[in-house]
């Protein structure tokens, strides 16, 4: 008996296949499959236990299990850790540790009742003790902890203290009634008191896994922690390994050698051969990346609120996501708060290419010609900024755009050429995001924008109490960041994650992932 | 010939040397910035600057070097900035992982060339000879990277055969590592084997060619005794540098092919110290690997000499020892 394969169907279908597997990151032009991307994670009943293996890039080959530390293993944290509040999916902050938690009338004296009856993974109770000097280990300077300027500017070491064992007070110098949704920072997770020096080995939280190993940039094991409070997770075990490069990542899950891919945003063709190829499958974290494009205040080419309006009016960015991600996420129209968070000013710029043109004769910039700066930092940057310049050369603009290296992109380029294209993750709780990014003088403030109203208008909705006037002048904000900001939010993308058809339940939004619910089927 | 060697092997220490300055001072114009690099982007400034007084970056480059090479000299390789571990015993690792692959790449890479280099030239013209010339150029412009992930997708996708990368990092053992050499040595084998087997056949062709080639066909000896006791010998001498810089090549961590396969090597490691600029681990990585080719170059021009009488030759006339003939 003879097999009769097509000629044209063997090749086509090899070098399809191939193709698509080498453009993971080869830019190769291979023949795509005609497939769509599943929009959502499989849900199910998973089979109580199993033995879920995870890739993930490793931070460095110095990174730790000490969350506060800016080389924190991320993908353990939530495993072992547990914070006082978490976010839900639409940015609410709700309980975790804390199971509630109210303020005196001025919102500057916070109380946080505990959880009680928690235990650390080493037997020890969970008391008020561990939190305060969990939160000053996070303002501990000698840690560095990307999250201590945003909670020192609120308060000191000495205003955070046990009342009693199950409640926690914060005096802060000025009012927040924003202030709870800072605690839900990753970098903020509750250490046992005392075990600053050691934590980062030892992993000792009250989570819902246990740390069994864990070696910096290499493998490492979880098991179930049977007395978690909040039941047992589903898996038995979780195994963590450290695969560098992004297509041996991707080779590694089609292999069935892993079954999931953390922080690992897929590019377009290899979602597809993910997808396509069977046993394995695609999910996604939607508005995962927040794109923007930050026009520099204080350059000469911007200086004029003219030509930054036009800039904006210029492009439409319901095209660039198209072009730039296949339609994989959101259009931002310049608004920073990502779609479906609370708060989110439902408004939409005009795009208007010919007033665009106008402005800029006006200001005396007709043919404004710059450099837009991008960077194989992140996949997307680049079709990004290559679909911006495409879009406002329509009002007579021309960007040239530049290239320059991964390696210092962030160090030489960020917050010091005139115009690039940069991104960050999304999950930042609404008054950091607003404060952390476009408050005068914060050391995110990518645009160097100042603005003493917008600065005014943040200070305000911190210090009213009242949830709907506070949430009209966070609206206020985002109003005035679309209108007069120097900051552009083109698109915000979805992160197409890679994991195996026999996971269900997979769930992760912001810096939250649901290390409880996830299972495997068998 | 003592004298020979002697001067050989001071021409290869100079080299050395010359290689650890330009290793040094070429890592010390990195741009970016070691301490951001370490501390992360989200580092504050106090923090950077403690890291740098802590690593030493302030002080000058020359006195750095002294230092460095001082430490080489001794056997200090210094620590990683990253993990503060000792350089020697990370490298010693990653060079131990590589050497499980390049030893069975270059054992069987380098027998298999041969003998194909050598049957091709005997068919010259013929089929085998076309086959043999096509597939090996056919391999040899395909880049190692299409050749690995084509074998991944055939034999760790397709037919789950082999792991397609290795799990457990520096932590891995042989038992996890055995499994996992296999695609990574066959890539190394077939990229390499092509540059053996031409330079092979065009040396034997050129050898079988010669008078005395002809001279011991004629006076009747077998075609086989011809080939392997009169033709192979001289065949090989052309070919050992290039088989010389493919096991240097190989020694020296493939760094393209243990990326993709997760491989825990030499080049694995040199990919994972440029990201994070651990200045002592590239520059030791560096210098390893320029130490590797100098011995495996040296070795090969010894072999050569020890084959071919006439390399022996011409400096010995400079020499004036007429005495040393008989050595």
């Amino acid at each position: 008996m003879s097999v009769h394969l097509s000629r044209r169907t063997l090749l086509g279908g090899s070098v399809g296949a191939l193709g698509a597997v080498a453009a993971a990151n080869l830019s190769g032009c291979g023949v795509q499959a005609p497939l769509s991307i599943p929009t959502a994670a499989r849900t199910g009943t998973p089979a109580p236990g199993g033995v879920m293996r995870i890739a993930r890039p490793a931070a460095s080959a110095a990174e730790t299990l000490d969350s506060a530390s800016s080389l924190n293993a991320y993908e353990y944290l939530g495993a072992l850790y547990n914070r006082l509040v978490r976010q839900d999916e639409d940015g609410t902050t709700v309980p975790d540790l804390a199971e509630e938690w109210d303020s005196d009338p001025t919102a500057s004296r916070w109380t946080f009742r505990l959880r009680r009856g928690v235990r650390f993974h080493d037997g020890r109770e969970f008391t008020a003790e561990d939190v305060v000097y969990s939160i000053r280990h996070v303002l501990d300077p000698e840690i560095g902890s990307p999250q201590a300027d945003t909670l020192a500017s609120m308060f000191g070491p000495e205003d955070v203290r046990a009342i009693d064992p199950l409640t926690v007070q914060f005096d802060l110098q000025a009012a927040n009634a924003e202030f709870p949704s800072l605690l839900t920072s990753y970098h903020c997770y509750i250490i046992p008191d005392g075990s600053a020096a050691e934590i980062g080995t030892t992993g000792i939280g009250t989570g819902p896994f246990v740390l069994e190993s864990f070696t910096p940039a290499g493998p490492g094991v979880v098991v179930a922690n049977e007395d978690y409070f909040d039941g047992r997770p589903v898996l038995d075990r979780i195994e963590f390994y450290s695969i560098q490069d992004a297509t041996a990542r991707v080779n590694a899950l089609l292999a069935g050698q892993v079954d999931l891919l953390a922080q690992t945003n897929l590019d377009h063709p290899t979602a597809r051969v993910v997808t396509g190829t069977a046993g394995t499958t695609v999910a996604r974290v939607e508005n995962a990346q927040w794109y923007t494009i930050p026009m520099l205040y204080s350059s000469e080419e911007f200086s004029d609120p003219r030509v930054r309006q036009a800039m904006k009016l210029a492009y439409d960015p319901e095209a660039i996501l198209r072009t730039a991600l296949q339609g994989e996420g959101d259009a931002g129209w310049d608004n920073p708060v990502p779609p479906g968070m609370a708060g989110r000013l439902d408004y939409q710029r005009e795009y208007d290419p010919e007033r665009a043109g106008a402005l800029l004769a006006e200001a005396g910039k007709e043919g404004f010609t710059t450099t837009l700066h991008t960077s194989a930092y992140e996949a997307n940057l680049t079709p990004i900024a290559t679909a911006f310049a495409d879009q406002v050369a329509e009002a007579g603009i021309t960007l040239r755009i530049t290239n320059v290296s991964a390696d210092s992109y962030y160090t030489s380029s960020w917050m010091q050429t005139p115009l690039m294209v940069s991104y960050f993750a999304t999950g930042r709780p609404l008054d950091q995001l607003l404060n952390q990014i476009f408050r005068s003088g914060s050391g995110y403030n990518e645009s160097l924008w100042e603005n003493q109203q917008f600065d005014e208008l943040l200070d305000a909705a911190r210090a009213d109490v009242n949830e709907s006037t506070r949430m009209q002048k966070y609206q206020d904000a985002q109003q005035l960041i679309i209108d007069e900001s120097p900051h552009m939010t083109p698109l915000f993308g979805d992160r197409l994650v890679g994991l195996s058809e026999r996971v269900v339940n997979y769930r992760e939004f912001g810096f939250e992932f649901d290390y409880l619910g996830i299972g495997l089927e068998d | 010939m003592a004298q020979l060697l002697i001067r050989r092997i001071l021409t290869s220490v100079v080299t050395l040397l010359l290689a650890s300055f330009l290793v040094y001072f070429a890592t010390s114009a990195l741009p970016g910035d070691v301490a951001q690099q370490l501390l992360g982007q989200d580092a504050t400034e106090e923090a950077l600057a403690q890291m740098r007084e802590d690593l030493g970056l302030e002080q000058s480059v020359w006195a750095g070097y002294a230092a460095w090479l001082g430490g080489i000299l001794t056997g200090d390789l210094g620590t990683s900035l990253v993990s503060g571990e000792p350089v020697a015993g990370i490298i010693g690792g990653a060079f131990g992982n590589t050497l499980l692959i390049a030893v069975p790449a270059i054992v069987i890479g380098v027998a298999l060339s041969l003998a194909l280099g050598v049957a091709a030239a005997v068919r010259r013209g013929r089929g085998a000879d076309t086959s043999i010339s096509m597939i090996s150029l056919a391999a040899m412009s395909i880049p190692e990277f299409v050749i690995a992930t084509l074998l991944v997708l055939v034999f760790a996708i397709a037919m789950p055969v082999f792991p397609a990368v290795v799990l457990m990092g520096d932590d891995a053992g042989l038992g996890d590592l055995l499994p996992a050499v296999w695609l990574p040595v066959v890539t190394l084998v077939l990229v390499m084997a092509a540059y053996i087997i031409r330079a092979m056949r065009s040396s034997t062709i050129d050898t079988m060619a010669t008078e005395y080639a002809l001279t011991a066909e004629l006076k009747g000896l077998r075609r086989r005794d011809v080939l392997l006791r009169h033709v192979v010998p001289t065949a090989l001498l052309p070919v050992l540098p290039v088989i010389a810089i493919n096991i240097a090549w190989l020694l020296g961590g493939v760094v393209v092919v243990e990326t993709i396969f997760n491989y825990p090597g030499l080049g694995a490691l040199m990919i994972d110290s440029v990201s994070t600029r651990d200045l002592p681990v590239l520059q030791a990585i560096a210098i390893v690997t320029a130490t590797v080719y100098v011995s495996v170059n040296l070795v090969a021009d010894l072999l050569a000499m020890l084959i071919d009488p006439r390399q022996r030759g011409t400096t010995r006339s400079r020499a004036a020892a007429p005495k040393e003939e008989t050595a």
